[in-house]
């Protein structure tokens, strides 16, 4: 009852941020889904003011805001959209403000690599195969979701450890990067460096991270990706076994 | 720079939880793939921030290799999706709950327990293009009935407003 009373902002805000993405599941009737959008918008606002602030640059912080919020915003929308075109329209939206938070951590190839890979192959993929596969228009297993109730309470409490640990932990638990040595160092190519800066070099980094500690992955990814397309051809079915 | 490295994890942590939440509540086979690349999103999130926690570039190194398995479980998933959906015509996961243990209660929504899960019903309709003129000669080579049908709605055959009036004056009487 105490930790209760110490932590009924945070649950009243989790509390908030389910009923809003509960309300916007699709169910039989179809209720306003801007009550909910509102509902869930305040919560996750309410949880994000209880997270320690920032101290950067006012810049900074803005940009975060704006790709945190639509990538929020977004992934709720993602998830309780009837219409699944409009469900990969939103990840698409949702991959852009990620990358936005990527390139707010300079990590500006990974921004870049995931723009070209998510928007521009994953998401045609997705609506390649609603427009094979969904002709119809819409259906009943669009319009229900299955235990929408208990599965917000079970999603929430999991957000709500989590931002829970995040909050218990102190600063300290950050900086263990000084007396860090690089792993993985086992490679001819490797060159163990000295902690350089991330924000500096981060293509030169990356690519000596990439090609000198992990070149045997980068090999193994590739053959993944190999096998990958194989078993795609093989599985997806043929004309000649009926057409979709 | 606390604050800064905290919010970012949040971020992922919320994007990871509503991923989760869309891959159980949805019964699309191909929204729950999409909810599956959500979680993926999260997880790479807070990748990219340990690694500048750690101030090395294993995170980004291994967000790379997240985005190589996500192209592929892209391409694996939907081809798996497709060839269900040719078997049973149609995307609804419960159709696949025979898969079950047997002495498992069964997932499907209570409500249409009674109905098959795969009955096709269309409470919305996507619009459609009024018929404009007579449908072309290329409809009679395969099916001459089409033709039949067109040129009942021509204006040569009398439509429903006879009918209506027949009616109302039968009523009348």
């Amino acid at each position: 009852m105490q930790w209760l009373e110490d932590h009924w902002q945070g649950v009243a805000a989790l509390v908030l941020m389910g009923a809003g993405v509960w309300w916007m599941m699709p169910r039989r009737t179809e209720w306003p889904k801007a009550i909910g959008m509102i509902l869930a918008l305040v919560g996750a606002f309410l949880l994000a003011s209880r997270i320690r602030a920032a101290e950067g640059p006012v810049g900074e912080t803005i940009l975060f805001s704006v790709f945190a919020t639509s990538a929020i915003t977004c992934a709720i929308l993602m998830i309780t959209n009837r219409n699944p075109v409009y469900s990969a329209l939103w990840f698409a939206l949702v991959t852009l403000s990620v990358c936005g938070l990527f390139w707010l951590q300079f990590a500006h190839f990974l921004a870049a690599a995931t723009v070209i890979v998510y928007a521009g192959a994953i998401v045609v993929t997705f609506v390649f195969v609603i427009m094979l596969a969904q002709q119809s228009g819409a259906t009943i297993y669009d319009q229900r979701s299955r235990q929408p109730f208990l599965a917000t309470v079970t999603a929430f409490l999991l957000l709500g450890a989590l931002l829970a640990t995040l909050r218990s932990s102190t600063s300290d638990d950050f900086h263990v990067a000084a007396q860090q040595t690089p792993a993985a160092a086992t490679n001819l190519l490797s060159r163990p460096t000295e902690n350089t800066p991330i924000d500096a070099d981060t293509m030169k980094g990356l690519g000596r991270s990439l090609f000198g500690d992990y070149l045997f992955a980068v090999e193994l990814a590739g053959m993944v990706l190999l096998i990958a397309t194989i078993g795609a051809i093989a599985i997806a079915p043929r004309r000649s076994r009926g057409t979709l | 720079m606390t604050g800064d490295i905290e919010r970012f994890l949040a971020v992922g942590a919320a994007l990871f939880v509503l991923g989760a939440l869309g891959f159980f509540t949805r019964r699309n086979l191909i929204v729950m793939v999409l909810s599956a690349e959500l979680m993926l999103h999260g997880v790479s999130l807070t990748l990219v921030t340990f690694g500048r926690v750690h101030n090395s570039f294993e995170g980004q190194a291994f967000t790379i290799f997240i985005l190589t398995v996500a192209a592929c479980e892209a391409g694996l998933g939907l081809s798996l999706v497709l060839a269900l959906y040719q078997k049973s015509k149609t995307l609804d996961i419960d159709f696949w709950t025979e898969l079950r243990e047997p002495d498992l209660p069964s997932p499907r929504v209570q409500e249409e327990a009674a109905q098959r899960a795969y009955v096709e019903a269309s409470p919305a309709q996507y619009p459609r293009l009024t018929p404009a003129g007579r449908v072309p000669d290329l409809a009679h080579e395969r099916d001459p009935r089409l033709v039949d049908s067109a040129r009942s709605q021509t204006a040569e055959s009398p439509l429903q407003p006879p009918l209506v009036k027949e009616v109302i004056k039968s009523v009348s009487h």
